[in-house]
């Protein structure tokens, strides 16, 4: 047989085998925490040393601001706000989750989660730079 | 069949290579999403100004009175965040990109192949509002509102192929008559001085 022949044919049944494998039954960890996720989360989640989670709750939402993010929603008593962002000139889209609750008697703590064009980021050093400008959105006194 | 000639080879290399690079410098790195920029002050400064009065509620409303005074339906809002957001949609028609689609299909035309490029048909201004209470005074309160707009082109033709309607963009405003206009009108709406941070 002609090797370019055998090559198609090779081609044929890997794109076959690709149709087969999807759209199965979902997978058993879908739910399950994994250690790449406890890792994620661990950079998702911050502490600051403040009582007043209400207050930290706005400084998230100025700091998110300053970013040129569009909040969209806030709920104050759940500590929950969901915020947007275009990339320049309309291309890519930052949206992002954050909740700020009680940790503890003096600590409050923020988690935020990042999706960009739908998928999470999981790149540690976005969820550090967000950081930065909350604690900057915090602790800088404005007049 | 006879093989294109190795200059010919290059030249197509070059070409997609040249592509490609088109696509990796369109799409923006992820972590600039989230860094300040040595604009971001000047935004601040642009989009906020500070109230001597210690009613968060009042701003509030106030806020809410002068974007419906704009033509703003109120979206969203939550006392507890001290945040509104509203948005208004109107024509976004301009004369420049439609005097464009007609000399490019004029042109298209001569070419046997009429090609009609998407422009501008709608638009959403939207409004984010934020007030917080300053660090150091408590008796004053800042209001922070960030506008922008989403724009929807309308269909077009590429010669053999339609291209559907419905592709969007945002951008950012920064053009500071508009934030002035806002503030003005909300000094007078509250009975107060609005100062510059």
């Amino acid at each position: 047989m002609n090797a370019r022949i055998r090559l198609l044919i090779l081609g044929l049944a890997l794109l076959l085998s690709a149709c087969v494998g999807g759209a199965q039954k979902p997978p058993k960890e879908l739910l399950s925490l994994t250690d790449a996720q406890m890792k994620i989360r661990s950079f998702q989640t911050r502490a600051f040393d403040a009582k007043d989670q209400n207050k930290v709750l706005r400084g998230v939402v100025a700091a998110l601001q300053d970013l040129g993010f569009i909040v969209e929603r806030a709920n104050g008593p759940m500590g929950l706000v969901t915020a947007g962002k275009f990339g320049p000139n309309g291309h890519g889209f930052v949206q992002l989750t954050v909740v700020v609750r009680a940790k503890g008697e003096q600590q409050t703590e923020v988690r935020v989660n990042a999706l960009f064009n739908t998928k999470p980021i999981e790149d540690p050093k976005v969820y550090q730079n967000f950081f930065i400008a909350v604690e900057r959105s915090l602790f800088i006194t404005r007049g | 069949m006879r093989k294109p000639p190795d200059r010919f080879r290059w030249l197509l290399l070059l070409i997609f290579g040249g592509l490609l690079s088109g696509c990796v410098q369109q799409m923006p790195k992820v972590e600039t999403f989230f860094e300040l920029t040595p604009q971001s002050a000047q935004h601040r400064a642009l989009q906020t100004r500070m109230f001597e009065t210690p009613d968060e509620k009042e701003l509030l409303s106030a806020s809410a009175a002068v974007l419906q005074d704009l033509g703003f339906q109120i979206e969203e809002s939550s006392t507890e965040v001290g945040m509104l957001r509203a948005a208004k949609e109107r024509g976004a028609r301009e004369y420049g990109q439609e005097i464009m689609q007609s000399f490019i299909f004029i042109l298209s035309i001569l070419g046997q192949n009429p090609v009609i490029i998407p422009v501008d048909v709608h638009q959403q201004i939207s409004a984010t509002l934020v007030t917080r209470r300053s660090e150091t005074d408590a008796s004053r309160f800042s209001v922070r509102i960030l506008f922008h707009r989403s724009v929807w082109k309308g269909d077009g033709n590429t010669g053999n192929q339609h291209i559907p309607p419905g592709q969007q963009s945002l951008e950012m405003i920064y053009d500071g008559k508009i934030y002035q206009q806002f503030f003005t009108k909300l000094s007078k709406s509250v009975f107060l001085e609005a100062h510059k941070i």
